[in-house]
């Protein structure tokens, strides 16, 4: 499980990011492993997982890319609701040519970093916003599989 | 070809000749709303506008739908955003009938793709535990991906043989849907299923054997299981569940009634099964329009 401190960095970084308030996430458990990070529901059979060999627990959450902490399309999914700013929203062209691959040119005054993609009401994943672009950061597989609809 | 296929299974399946008819329509696309993702915006109005228009399968029903007409729902936005999962009516209804209770302890002990383990979750509102066990590590990304995607949040994985899974813990609810030789998704993949070595099948006879036993020892004392599988072989449902009811202190709960359903048999041939077989349910393709399946719902006497 990881530790508080760790704990604290992760949402902290979802608060000042996101504005997505610490709170949402105090019923949840916080595993690591590597540079990769997962949420699991608290439970009373805290015993459980210690008992038996586990591959993976929970839903996973973030990502360390470089020194970047990238929250996982999941987590963004269940979670974005809650987001305040750093959020993007696509008009259907923007979102068809994000599915294609290409790259957003916006002129947006957010920080460079990651931001949510919203579509109508809909938190789709998370792009990154470089110097007035915004590249998607949905796994191809799932952006193919939805761009010859 | 449907007819020479099951013809073992003539005098067993009701209305044969409707059955062998059946095999050679279109399986209906069936889809379940996932309730731990809600769609901000009501979902059938959303889908309607996308020209699919879906029909509760029951009246007031708002979790399975039936979506007429050809679709692949994994193109579909909605099914990326995780509001929706395609997902056979039979195999919806095995996990409504072991109904874990939220803040359960729960062990999925062949869980891939993660349809049920999903369906599980929903039930537990996301709370308690789910242990989905899958030993093949091939089918880990695909069941991985699906707890994502529906937003599963109570959900470990491990990866024992089911027959080998450790009792070290006990679980108030498991699910067995253990591997089968598949026959009543013929329908749905029109491959030829596993009876082709008569070899192959009573191996995976002897598998599912041990599979329920461990699965029942795995129990908590006052715990249920269901034991399904989608095939309409004797030998791998009541024969396994019969193997059972003589090895262990094991008792039958009924099924449930649902409607165009057959309770299960107490004969095959000369072989003759425990009476309380008939609480368990038999599902065919031509009485509910979806696979053949098997489900037992087996708790420990008292």
């Amino acid at each position: 499980m990881a530790k508080e401190d760790e704990r604290r960095l992760l949402f902290s970084y979802l608060k000042e990011r996101f504005g997505i308030p610490e709170l949402v996430f105090d019923d949840f458990d916080v595993f690591r492993k590597s540079k990769r990070w997962w949420l699991l529901r608290k439970t009373t059979n805290v015993n459980l997982p210690v008992r038996l060999k586990v591959s993976q627990v929970g839903l996973k959450a973030f990502d360390r890319v470089g020194k970047y902490l990238k929250p996982a399309t999941g987590l963004i999914q269940l979670f974005g609701r809650y987001a305040i700013k750093g959020v993007y929203q696509l008009r259907e062209d923007e979102f068809e040519k994000l599915l294609r691959g290409d790259p957003l040119d916006v002129e947006s005054t957010m920080e460079d970093g990651f931001l949510i993609l919203r579509l109508g009401e809909h938190d789709l994943g998370i792009g990154l916003l470089m110097q007035h672009k915004i590249t998607c950061r949905i796994r191809k597989t799932e952006r193919q599989r939805m761009v010859t609809t | 070809m449907p007819a020479m296929l099951f013809e073992e299974y003539r005098e067993l399946i009701p209305d044969f000749d409707s059955f062998v008819e059946s095999l050679r329509s279109p399986l209906p696309n069936h889809l379940r709303v996932n309730q731990l993702k809600p769609s901000p915006v009501p979902l059938v109005p959303m889908l309607h506008r996308k020209g699919i228009f879906l029909r509760p399968v029951a009246i007031g029903e708002d979790t399975f739908y039936e979506a007429p007409g050809t679709l692949l729902p994994g193109k579909l936005l909605e099914y990326f955003l995780g509001y929706i999962h395609p997902q056979a009516l039979t195999s919806c209804l095995a996990s409504l009938v072991l109904s874990p209770r939220p803040n359960s302890s729960v062990l999925d002990l062949c869980a891939a793709p993660g349809g049920k383990t999903s369906h599980l979750a929903q039930l537990m509102e996301n709370t308690g535990i789910v242990v989905a066990n899958e030993l093949h590590p091939r089918r880990h990304a695909p069941l991985v991906h699906t707890l994502s995607r529906l937003g599963v949040l109570n959900a470990i994985l491990t990866a024992y043989p089911a027959q080998e899974f450790p009792l070290r813990q006990r679980f108030d609810f498991i699910m067995a849907d253990v591997p089968c030789s598949g026959q009543g998704r013929w329908r749905l993949s029109r491959a030829p299923y596993r009876k082709d070595s008569g070899k192959d099948v009573m191996s995976l006879v002897e598998a599912q054997k041990k599979m329920i036993v461990r699965g029942f020892d795995l129990l908590e004392k006052q715990g249920l299981m269901v034991y399904s599988t989608c095939t309409y072989n004797p030998a791998e449902n009541e024969r396994v569940v019969d193997f059972l009811l003589k090895q262990r202190d094991a008792d039958l709960v009924p099924v449930g009634n649902f409607p165009g359903t057959e309770p299960g048999i107490t004969q095959w041939g000369k072989e003759k099964f425990d009476a309380r077989l008939q609480r368990a349910r038999r599902f065919y393709p031509h009485r509910i329009d979806s696979v053949g399946f098997f489900m037992a719902k087996i708790g420990k006497r008292r």
